[in-house]
């Protein structure tokens, strides 16, 4: 029974109910549905549930394997948390219906067992993703837009090439061919699935969208498109690529300097999404198994305090109305449950020993640390030597990590005195809020459970060990150098929020770039459009009579005398029938022509 | 025993057109039922034929009993096939149109079915001598025809007609000369393989290099091809309207066919490749002709000159279709054969029909006959954007495969002429619709029926006198036959499974070595 259902099919029935019934039943329904996939996908079997056809193509409807068993588990999992956060946050349910369709159509794609299903959902998630966006109206349709945009070139990249794959390998199927082969695919898919991860430089839309919507519309956000992004970076390069590890090593390091930079309290949290993402697309590109068991751990852990953060931050601009973090302070005393949540959440995110964080992030350093060695700096003996550039990368991460996190609490829940006294979190928001950091918390104690829930579960057993004394070490050192590098550097960053991103540069030349485009477009048809006009009446005027035409243009010509024929014809007229002898002399020519191409 | 279809398509007509001569001493109105009796005689073999052809290919019957090479063949293959359709569907078309439109006279008819014998006998012949026999009494009949009406102005046109026209023929009949003297045969197939052995010697290829020259510049001539064409636009312009329909959609049709199938059953491919000027003369003739006939017929100002520089360029798309030789090509360059033969002939038959109400014969005078003659403006509108080449209709199809052709040849010059030829023919069907529709209304006061169109000159002579080429009324047949004429045209845009069955054999057969 539960096999011929698959995960999106409820959660879009209820994204159906949730537009048309009252809010209270659509957030029911809305939960129940994504609490129901957390707990189905534990249960279906592996292999392949529901193949078909789809567009005339042989396509997998419905595939479950350790992988998407993991996306479907936590997309189901934040999914309800995120229901139940937007019933208390004064959610709309048309809002929740986007959103329930946003988690439908990502579920579709992570349990999708072929490239055309996946990219036919990717479509259909940024849809409704920006669908989710608009809804909130205002600031959020113009960010919407940009979006939209974004995520269209995204995606028609990855159908492109998905088309390419198709004719490569003439098939669309997962298991046809190890990831995408051929000299083309793999170039555009990790492009147009980079649009959907934020690889530097097509990142602008996420801290450009996600602070803008309602704050129930973010939690859903942060989850689901970038995640998305990553498992299908997965199936693209199953056994990872340098490039790829590289670009995710940059990202932590990017995301987290930007977002040291940044005083918008969720655009400060999206950078973070970056920066994070990073280490997961550090951990597919590595070329080994345990690097991948643990950017999808990493994946996984990422949702929980990645969602735990954009609703604790929610709850302080639920109850405040701000959103810029040197315009609030102090507010642990009075917000006690949120700021618990948020700690929890930070120290997760941070990597502090005994929090979630800390054990996927230490797997895949520890595989920068092992298995990568192209651009090794220093040597063996010296102290700190003989690491990887990508080890170095995911280390500075982990520090501005640090170091962005103090800065977020420092400033939102210390820095002063409570200037303002809100309430704290609502039951409803405090609920999942405290469910979630419990989980961060239970997966960072019990790292064993979490190891179950992973793909190659006997490797990352047998290979990693989470708690050992150099681990333990590396989280501390990350840890102090991030508070000892916040503290003395707290006034510079302060000064230093003027720096942009691309996007600076990028929205204008984009806007006034397609503006360029349009207009030479149209100004093109309308150069084609006057010739052809001018053509046809030319046209007229010479067909209306030829003759007086032919006599007025050889008038004109210097040197001729135009001469009407004196007999028969009309003044001011050139007789322009071809008369017999001419014919025959045209023939006589003609023949000769062709005779002398023929013959000489 | 199928294959007496073949030598009956061409007998019938003949015979038939002697009873109208002998039966003027009984009546003076009997031609117009022996030709009906004939033409239906000749539409049911056509069917027979392409029937056969299309179920089991290539039909050969041995005139006589004679045994090719010495014997004249018969052939009825896919090339043929749809020519004899096309020549048997328009002949009985038209004399549906010539039943209140006229002609009446007996010898009219006679003339009329010998025509068609001839038109039948250049199509199926499978020997080349026999083919400008054919071609000849064609000839002669197509004179005749032209000055049917005996005015002035087309006894000149037939004239220049016969005088350029025999020496088309004579141009040819050199060429056959010139392959007779070097190979000692006549017959198609059997000169191909003949014309081979010589051509791919070095040396000794110039006097078959000189019979192609001949024979193309000769069938050109006849297919009016640019700058041979200079016949055609007064023969079109001066004949009766109803020969005019006749001939636009037959007689440079047939010519046409027969330099292709010159080009492609007796020379074959292989001369192409072993003279690539030839082909590359013959591709830049045709190209010239699609832009020349093209500009000239932009613009004209009588409609009846229009069509005709019209189909100046759209015989040039024909010839360069066949002289890029690939399948595709072919197959585009078989279809717009037909399709021209059948747009124009009825876009000849509107305007036959708006000169004959409306005493239009100029663009202008077209000015808002869209609202008072709107069926037939219908189906000239139709006509029109079918011979633009705008899906779904045969005139798309057949520009569809011969820009395929030159975009797979990568012939470039060709293929863009052939997508400018779109254009080309959008400017002067966009003329005449633009004067049907949209004419200011103030411009459209235009004559009354059989009210002179005075063009200066004899004021005294034209004055008085009533266009001697105009239909004599117009009946509801008349009517019909643009009306089926455009519904076939746009449903036979959907027949490309049928042309490809029909010709597939034939392409195998050409390109397969």
């Amino acid at each position: 029974m539960i096999e011929s259902i698959p995960p999106f099919v409820p959660v879009l029935i209820a994204a159906v109910i949730a537009a048309v019934a009252p809010r209270k039943v659509g957030h029911a329904v809305g939960f129940l549905a994504t609490a129901g996939v957390a707990v189905g996908v534990l249960l279906v079997p592996e292999g392949t549930l529901i193949a078909g056809q789809l567009f005339g193509f042989e396509t997998v409807l419905y595939a479950v394997d350790d992988f998407s068993r993991l996306m479907g588990l936590i997309f189901g999992l934040i999914g309800a948390a995120a229901v139940l956060y937007s019933y208390s946050s004064e959610a709309d349910g048309k809002q929740t219906a986007a959103a329930l369709g946003y988690v439908g159509t990502s579920l579709g794609a992570v349990f999708a067992g072929d490239w055309l299903t996946l990219v036919f959902f990717w479509e259909l998630m940024a849809v409704t993703s920006t669908l989710l966006v608009w809804y909130y109206g205002g600031r959020a349709v113009r960010t919407g837009f940009r979006y939209a945009l974004a995520h269209g070139i995204g995606g028609t990249l990855v159908l492109g090439a998905v088309v390419w794959q198709y004719v490569e390998v003439g098939s669309f199927l997962f298991g046809a061919a190890t990831g995408v082969v051929g000299p083309v695919a793999p170039i555009l898919m990790a492009v147009g699935i980079g649009v959907n991860v934020g690889f530097i430089g097509l990142h602008t839309w996420l801290p450009d969208t996600y602070p803008s919507p309602h704050i129930a519309a973010s939690v859903f956000l942060c989850v689901y498109t970038t995640k998305t992004g990553v498992y299908a970076m997965f199936r693209a390069f199953p056994e990872g690529n340098l490039w790829i590890a590289y670009m995710g090593g940059a990202m932590a390091v990017f995301g987290a300097s930007m977002a040291l930079l940044q005083e918008d309290m969720r655009r400060l949290l999206s950078y973070h999404i970056i920066s994070q993402v990073g280490y997961m697309v550090a951990g597919v590109g590595i070329m080994s198994d345990l690097a991948t068991a643990g950017a999808f751990g990493h994946v996984f852990n990422h949702i929980l305090y990645k969602a735990l953060l954009f609703m604790s931050i929610g709850v302080v601009i639920y109850r405040t109305g701000i959103e810029d973090i040197t315009e609030v302070g102090g507010l642990w005393k009075v917000m006690p449950v949120t700021f618990i949540s948020y700690l929890f959440g930070a120290a997760a995110i941070s990597g502090v020993p005994g929090f979630n964080g800390f054990v996927s992030k230490g797997i895949v350093i520890a595989e920068a640390h092992y298995s990568m060695d192209t651009f090794v700096i220093g040597s063996k003996s010296m102290f700190l030597g003989g690491e990887d550039l990508l080890w170095w990368m995911l280390i500075i991460g982990g520090v501005g990590t640090f170091m962005s996190f103090i800065k977020l609490g420092y400033y939102v829940f210390f820095h002063g005195p409570a200037s303002i006294d809100p309430d704290d979190a609502k039951i409803g928001q405090a609920a999942p809020m405290l469910a979630v950091g419990s989980l961060c918390l239970a997966f960072g104690l019990l790292p064993g459970v979490l190891f179950e829930l992973l793909p190659y579960t006997d490797v990352v057993t047998a290979e990693y060990t989470t708690y050992t004394t150099p681990h333990v070490i590396e989280g501390v050192v990350l840890g102090v150098a991030g508070f000892v590098g916040f503290f003395a550097l707290k006034n510079v960053l302060s000064r230093l929020t003027w720096i942009p991103d691309v996007d600076r540069v990028l929205n204008p030349a984009v806007f006034y770039g397609g503006r360029a485009l349009v207009v030479a477009v149209t100004e093109t048809w309308a150069a084609v459009d006057r010739v052809a006009v001018a053509a046809a009446s030319g046209a007229l005027r010479v067909g209306s009579d030829p003759q007086h035409f032919a006599y007025t243009t050889a008038k004109r010509l210097p040197g001729i005398e135009a001469d009407t024929r004196p007999n028969g014809g009309r003044p001011e007229t050139i007789d322009l029938q071809v008369s017999m002898g001419t014919s025959v002399f045209l023939i006589v020519m003609t023949l000769l022509g062709a005779l002398a191409v023929l013959l000489l | 025993m199928t294959d007496i279809v073949l030598p009956l398509l061409i007998a019938v007509p003949i015979v038939a057109a002697v009873a109208p001569l002998l039966l003027s001493l009984w009546s003076t109105e009997t031609g117009w039922p022996v030709a009906t009796v004939a033409a239906l005689i000749e539409t049911g073999l056509a069917a027979v034929l392409l029937r056969s052809v299309y179920l089991d290919g290539r039909l050969v019957h041995e005139v006589g009993g004679y045994p090719a090479p010495y014997g004249i063949e018969l052939v009825g293959d896919g090339l043929s096939a749809p020519i004899v359709a096309l020549v048997a569907v328009v002949s009985l078309g038209v004399l549906a149109f010539a039943r209140s439109a006229g002609p009446r006279r007996n010898s009219f008819y006679s003339a009329y079915l010998l025509c068609v014998g001839g038109l039948m006998g250049i199509s199926i012949t499978g020997d080349l001598f026999n083919m400008f026999v054919f071609l000849e009494i064609t000839g002669i009949a197509t004179y005749a025809l032209v000055a049917a009406d005996r005015s002035g102005e087309s006894a000149i046109a037939a004239l220049k007609y016969l005088l350029l026209g025999t020496t088309g023929a004579s141009l040819f009949l050199i060429g056959v000369g010139y392959a007779l003297i070097s190979t000692g045969t006549l017959n198609m197939v059997d000169l191909s393989v003949r014309l081979a052995e010589i051509y791919t010697t070095p040396g000794g290829s110039r006097v078959v290099l000189a019979s192609f020259g001949f024979i193309a510049v000769g069938l050109g001539l006849k297919a009016a091809i640019f700058p041979l064409h200079t016949w055609q636009p007064d023969a079109y312009t001066y004949a009766p309207d109803t020969v005019t329909v006749f001939i636009a959609a037959l007689a440079s049709t047939v010519y046409a066919y027969a330099l292709g199938r010159v080009v492609l059953t007796v020379f074959t491919v292989d001369f192409f490749d072993a003279v690539p000027l030839a082909q590359d003369g013959l591709l830049a003739l045709a190209t010239v002709s699609i832009l020349a006939g093209s500009a000239l017929a932009a613009v004209q100002s009588e409609v009846k000159r229009m069509f005709a520089y019209s189909s100046v360029a759209q015989f040039g798309l024909v010839v360069a279709a066949f002289a890029l030789a690939t399948p595709d090509s072919v197959l585009g360059g078989v279809i717009h054969l037909v399709g021209h033969g059948l747009m124009k002939g009825g876009l000849f038959a509107a305007a036959a029909i708006l000169a004959a109400r409306h005493g239009a014969r100029t663009v202008d005078d077209y000015a808002r006959l869209g609202y008072r003659s709107p069926v037939v403006a219908a189906a000239l509108g139709v006509l029109g954007f079918a011979l633009v080449g705008v899906p779904p209709s045969i005139g798309f199809l057949g520009k569809w495969y011969v820009a395929l052709g030159a975009v797979r040849a990568e012939a470039w010059p060709v293929a863009v002429v052939v997508f400018l030829s779109t254009l080309f023919t959008l400017v002067y069907v966009a003329r005449l619709l633009e004067r049907l529709y949209f004419a200011d209304p103030g411009t459209a006061a235009t004559p009354a029926p059989g009210e002179a169109v005075t063009d200066g000159g004899d004021e005294d002579e034209t004055a008085d006198r009533v266009d001697s080429r105009v239909p004599d009324s117009v009946s509801v047949g008349m009517v019909a036959v643009v009306v089926l004429t455009a519904l076939v045209v746009v449903a036979l845009g959907f027949a490309t499974s049928g042309f490809e069955t029909l010709l597939d054999p034939v392409l195998t057969e050409v390109f397969s070595q």
